[in-house]
């Protein structure tokens, strides 16, 4: 996958703004007799529109809840979410999702994979297929796109879904450790090719990981949490020049940076 | 099943394909001397039985094998009972209309009710414990019960199918969709998908090669219901003519009749193994 490969027309919308507000989020105990816990509790997080956060926090502080409401798929207890000052309701095709496994339809081919949003939301066929099409070459894929997913390599499927989900043009995408399942050759180059889509989309982007260096190379700011319930406990700004290049992690101002969050990542516990 | 191929992620490209490669012809390979194996198995116990029917020299209690294949090609165009009676063929086809009414009317009726259940938590704690005290219960249990109730007409036999296809079924049904993973329908419905078109299109289509091996083990279940029904209580079908024959000592064609319902057995199954490979992408 080249550089020169992505340099094509923008798919994405307007990119979103997400408003958390004071969010709790609690789930019962297994018996009657042990009290539920908390995994969340007067949560805020400002997103803004076109900005990468990446989610940064010990495991068990409530990150995958926090992205699954964002998503739709759970409700709040209390307090608010909103995507462009619409509060969010249910899972829907304008917030797109990447899960930590890539969870394409083994039964599809790559390319009625990517379709399966357009012809959800009964997009005109022709051009949905010419879209996808298109988005899979950007993804690199545009060979596979009459294989199945259990044909593809790691990367290969990761692409794929990447490109499921842009062809519903989301202002929001939200992945959770998406990375996280790949070997470390792989995971960089997904890295690149995500800040490469992202320097062409600029969608906003909420992104969890575990890793210190992978939330410093990516993100505009991070965000990081501190354990049981899930508050914010500190959120840095990355200064570092865009696009962002993988020698960037030789810098010292990339080390420094990198230093910095892991103590707060450390004192979080 | 999405899963496991999902996070068989990181292996070097090349290194799957290299390995996928050598498994699809290790499998060539396997499955040629595998048939080969298998044609030498049938032709040892064919000749086993002829060395047996030699020694004993007893037709009605064990006729030749060539005697069996005459009495099998006679009987496809003679009748029996003689005059009127039906043929071998006929028999079969009554038999396989009573199972395809039987067995259709249940793979749906199970598939309609474990999909119930799977969605309703209320339904399953309802008819969890039914199913299982029904189990354990072998349909001919029931044969006394239904000819009571309803007969020895054809309701009596499409019932006892039913009570060997619904249960095997439900259970097939229930632990398909419970095993699709949540992650799998959340895409579905992240993408732009509604409940209803996620529920059929992603929900139901990634279990159904489970279904259909459920679909399997329920043909099995119906062929042994509607032969065990038809000793009893029938003038037509496999087993009428099954049972029928042997009372009257006329061995080669009891053989025959055992022949057609291991023919026709083999034949369903490997029409609903060729619908599997058809949906299962990963399993071709
Ligand atoms: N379905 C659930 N039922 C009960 N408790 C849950 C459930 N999901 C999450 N929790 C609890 O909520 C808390 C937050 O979980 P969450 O999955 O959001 O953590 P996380 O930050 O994503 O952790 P990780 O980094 O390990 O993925 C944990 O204490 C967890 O035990
Ligand atoms: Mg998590």
């Amino acid at each position: 996958m080249s550089r020169a490969a992505i340099q094509v027309e923008p798919t994405a919308q307007a990119p979103g703004a997400v408003a958390i507000r004071g969010v709790r989020k609690g789930f019962a105990g297994r018996s009657r007799k042990s009290a539920g816990r908390l995994a969340l509790d007067g949560f805020d997080l400002d997103v803004r529109a076109g900005e990468f956060l990446c989610l940064l926090g010990p495991s068990g502080c409530g990150k995958s809840t926090l992205l699954n409401m964002l998503a739709g798929f759970s409700a709040a207890d209390a307090g608010e979410i909103s995507v462009d000052g619409e509060q969010v309701r249910g899972p829907g095709p304008e917030r797109g999702v990447l899960f930590q496994t890539p969870m394409l339809f083994p039964w599809l081919t790559t390319l009625d994979n990517v379709l399966y949003g357009p012809k959800a939301r009964g997009a005109e066929r022709g051009a949905a297929r010419a879209e996808a099409q298109e988005l899979l070459r950007v993804v690199g894929l545009e060979s596979s796109s009459e294989s199945y997913p259990h044909e593809l390599s790691g990367g290969m499927r990761h692409r794929a879904a990447f490109a499921r989900v842009l062809v519903n043009r989301p202002r929001l995408l939200l992945m959770d450790e998406p990375f996280g399942a790949l070997d470390a050759i792989t995971r960089v180059a997904m890295q690149r090719f995500l800040l490469q889509l992202w320097e062409r989309d600029r969608m906003t982007v909420v992104f969890v990981t575990h890793d210190v260096e992978e939330a410093v190379l990516l993100g505009d700011r991070i965000c990081v949490m501190s354990g049981t319930p899930g508050r914010t406990r500190a959120v840095f700004d990355v200064d570092l020049p865009r696009p962002r290049e993988l020698e960037l992690t030789d810098t010292v101002e990339f080390a420094h940076l990198k230093r910095q969050v892991r103590e707060a990542l450390e004192g979080s516990h | 099943m999405a899963s496991t191929t999902d996070t068989q992620v990181g292996a070097a490209p090349l290194q799957a394909a290299e390995e996928q490669l050598t498994l699809a012809g290790g499998r060539r390979g396997a499955s040629y001397s595998r048939l080969l194996w298998g044609a030498a198995g049938i032709v040892l116990f064919l000749l086993g039985w002829e060395a047996l029917a030699y020694l004993r020299d007893d037709p009605v209690i064990l006729p030749t094998v060539q005697e069996t294949a005459r009495t099998y090609v006679d009987y496809l165009a003679r009748r029996y009972p003689a005059a009127v009676g039906d043929t071998l063929w006929q028999h079969a086809l009554v038999s396989v209309a009573r199972i395809a009414a039987g067995w259709g009317v249940g793979v749906l009726l199970g598939i309609a009710v474990g999909g119930l259940m799977s969605s309703v938590p209320l339904l399953r704690h309802l008819i969890d414990p039914l199913i299982e005290i029904t189990r354990p219960l072998p349909p001919l249990a029931f044969i006394p019960l239904f000819i009571v109730w309803f007969g020895i007409g054809e309701t009596s036999k499409f019932l006892l199918i039913l009570v060997g296809v619904v249960p095997i079924m439900i259970i097939a049904t229930v632990a398909a969709l419970d095993a699709v993973p949540r992650e799998l329908e959340q895409a579905g419905r992240s993408l732009g998908g509604s409940p209803l078109r996620v529920l059929l299109t992603v929900r139901l289509r990634s279990a159904l090669p489970s279904i259909i091996t459920g679909m399997r083990l329920a043909m099995g279940g119906a062929w042994t219901s509607i032969v065990a029904v038809e000793l009893i209580a029938a003038t037509s079908g496999l087993g009428y003519l099954i049972n029928n024959a042997g009372v009257n000592l006329q061995t080669p064609l009891v053989l025959s009749g055992i022949v057609t319902i291991s023919i026709l057995g083999i034949v369903f199954d490997t029409l609903l193994r060729l619908l599997q490979r058809a949906v299962d992408p990963t399993h071709r």
